[in-house]
């Protein structure tokens, strides 16, 4: 058996080991609380506040306005549910909240939004054009009076689609209109300018960027007041109550001091550029989402005829995901690629490839190969399959 | 999705996948498929002399499927055509470790195994 080749950096990435290093020397030797008042407790803090400067300098954001959360997640469920319930109850008694998202969001977003809907917020879902767009006019045409809320992601996490969040942004500014952006799977790989963009809330995390999972946090413009969704303490300017993990701000610090888009991001798209010519010489072989706005990192691709549990079985010495890994045990097919038209069965005939910092060019010819001879030996399983398992 | 020893080595290696020459004498042929399931199955068996002589199969389906498939021709291989319905999928699929959840599948093999039954000359 092969060693596994790693090509699943949008569901997590490995640890750079220059972040490791930073958070081992934390770990071993900064022990206080960056709450406390003592000098143990004033080194933590200084750690934790050298980690926001370098998050916000990678984001263009002011320092003071970025909140650490245990993830993306969290950060998600804090812009929606922050935005829009204050104790459980709707943020503005007896108003009807609405909430404009779209169908493709992570489910992070999807199912905030549910919660929400149990709350009595109205929540309209724009779906994409074939192409993985969310299309501005659509989610203009979204927009109601009672408006509160627009949460779309930058890019997504299946197809690398780029959503045009600048002019989303533009649309939710000129009426008043609250706009959070997921940014999990942009930030560090596609220039983002919070200093200069119309967002007002957006989500980030480490471990999409080689580094540490379990933190993330939430920039949140001047002016924009959010609601806890967790109690017990002050910390975040009691926005986000529990102590602050210092060597994981420190190892999400390191990490997007490390990214640097401008460096990094040609190499991965002729990675991923490379990896799509030798896929495409597969027949019958298709790409899913805009081909020319996408993030340089993620490849999607439907494998007609090859249905996805034996595709990926058959594959298991490479790691892939069928779609985002936050729905992997889900047996339905994406709900993104559906969502753009697909047929559950090309769905689920769809792999999505990541590359990342470490992956190589004989690592791209190596799965490349091994992907082609899984989809014939799985063709030659099924001849004469009925039209519905290849359209 | 865990898979048994035995489906890994099915999946990994079947024997029986494909499909027989077109114009055989005594070939039969069968199908059965779930698409809220997402599963197709076809058998093609050459019976002479009441015997299936040889048994090969299509899946578009789960790696459970196709190792279930190829159990299942093996099996067909030498028996009695008319014990085509006799064949306890359900064994297949606890003697492969299949999961429970999974039998809504495989009993496409058996629907397949129906058709090609009913596709039988009569005598």
């Amino acid at each position: 058996m092969s060693a596994e080749i790693y090509l699943d950096y949008a569901a997590t990435t490995p640890l750079d080991p220059a972040v490791a290093a930073a958070m081992r020397g934390c770990l071993e030797h900064e022990h206080g609380n960056p709450s406390s008042q003592h000098a143990a407790g004033r080194r933590a803090r200084a750690l934790v506040d050298t980690a926001r400067a370098e998050i916000a300098a990678r984001v263009g954001a002011p320092a003071e306005r970025l909140f650490f959360t245990s993830g993306a997640t969290e950060a998600n469920n804090l812009a929606l549910k922050g935005s829009l319930l204050r104790g459980g109850s709707l943020a503005r008694a007896g108003a009807r909240a609405h909430l404009v998202t779209s169908t493709i969001e992570h489910k992070s977003v999807l199912d905030s939004a549910h919660a929400l809907e149990e709350s009595g917020v109205a929540v309209t879902y724009v779906p994409p054009d074939p192409l993985g767009r969310v299309a501005v006019d659509a989610v203009e045409r979204a927009l109601r009076d009672s408006t509160t809320l627009v949460s779309i992601m930058h890019v997504n996490n299946e197809t690398g689609v780029i959503q045009d969040v600048t002019a989303i942004g533009a649309l939710c500014r000129a009426r008043g209109i609250r706009f959070h952006v997921d940014a999990a799977q942009s930030a560090g790989k596609v220039p983002l300018d919070l200093g200069s963009a119309p967002i007002d809330l957006c989500s980030l995390t480490a471990h999409k960027l080689c580094g540490p999972k379990g933190i993330g946090a939430l920039y949140v413009a001047a002016g924009i007041a959010l609601a806890p969704q967790m109690h017990g303490g002050e910390q975040e300017h009691g926005l986000r109550a529990g102590t602050l993990a210092t060597h994981q701000a420190v190892g999400m610090g390191k990490a997007y001091a490390l990214a640097d888009p401008a460096r990094e991001a040609p190499r991965l798209a002729a990675l991923r550029d490379a990896f799509w010519e030798r896929l495409r010489a597969i027949p019958g072989t298709r790409l899913n989402g805009d081909p020319d706005r996408r993030a340089p990192h993620v490849l999607n691709v439907t494998f007609p005829g090859a249905e996805g549990e034996s595709l990926r079985f058959a594959l298991r010495d490479l790691a892939v995901s069928a779609g985002s890994a936050c729905a992997a045990d889900s047996p339905e097919a994406s709900h993104v690629l559906t969502g753009m038209g697909l047929s559950d069965a090309l769905a689920s005939s769809s792999l999505r490839f990541s590359v990342g910092r470490f992956t190589t060019e004989a690592e791209i010819e190596q799965a490349a190969a091994l992907v082609a001879a899984a989809v014939e030996r799985l063709r030659a399983c099924a001849p004469g399959a009925p039209g519905w398992c290849t359209t | 999705m865990e898979y048994s020893p035995e489906v890994v080595r099915r999946f990994d290696s079947t024997r029986r996948a494909g499909e027989l020459k077109t114009g055989l004498a005594g070939l039969v042929s069968g199908e059965a498929e779930d698409r809220t399931l997402g599963v197709w199955v076809r058998f093609q068996l050459q019976v002479n002399d009441g015997i299936v002589r040889a048994a090969r199969f299509a899946a578009f389906g789960c790696p459970h499927t196709i190792a279930a498939a190829d159990c299942a021709a093996e099996r067909l291989e030498g028996a009695r055509a008319t014990e085509l319905q006799a064949l306890d999928v359900r064994a297949i699929q606890r003697e492969l470790g299949v999961p429970v959840d999974k039998l809504g599948k495989l009993l496409r093999i058996e629907d397949a195994l129906a058709a090609c039954g009913r596709a039988l000359p009569r005598p």
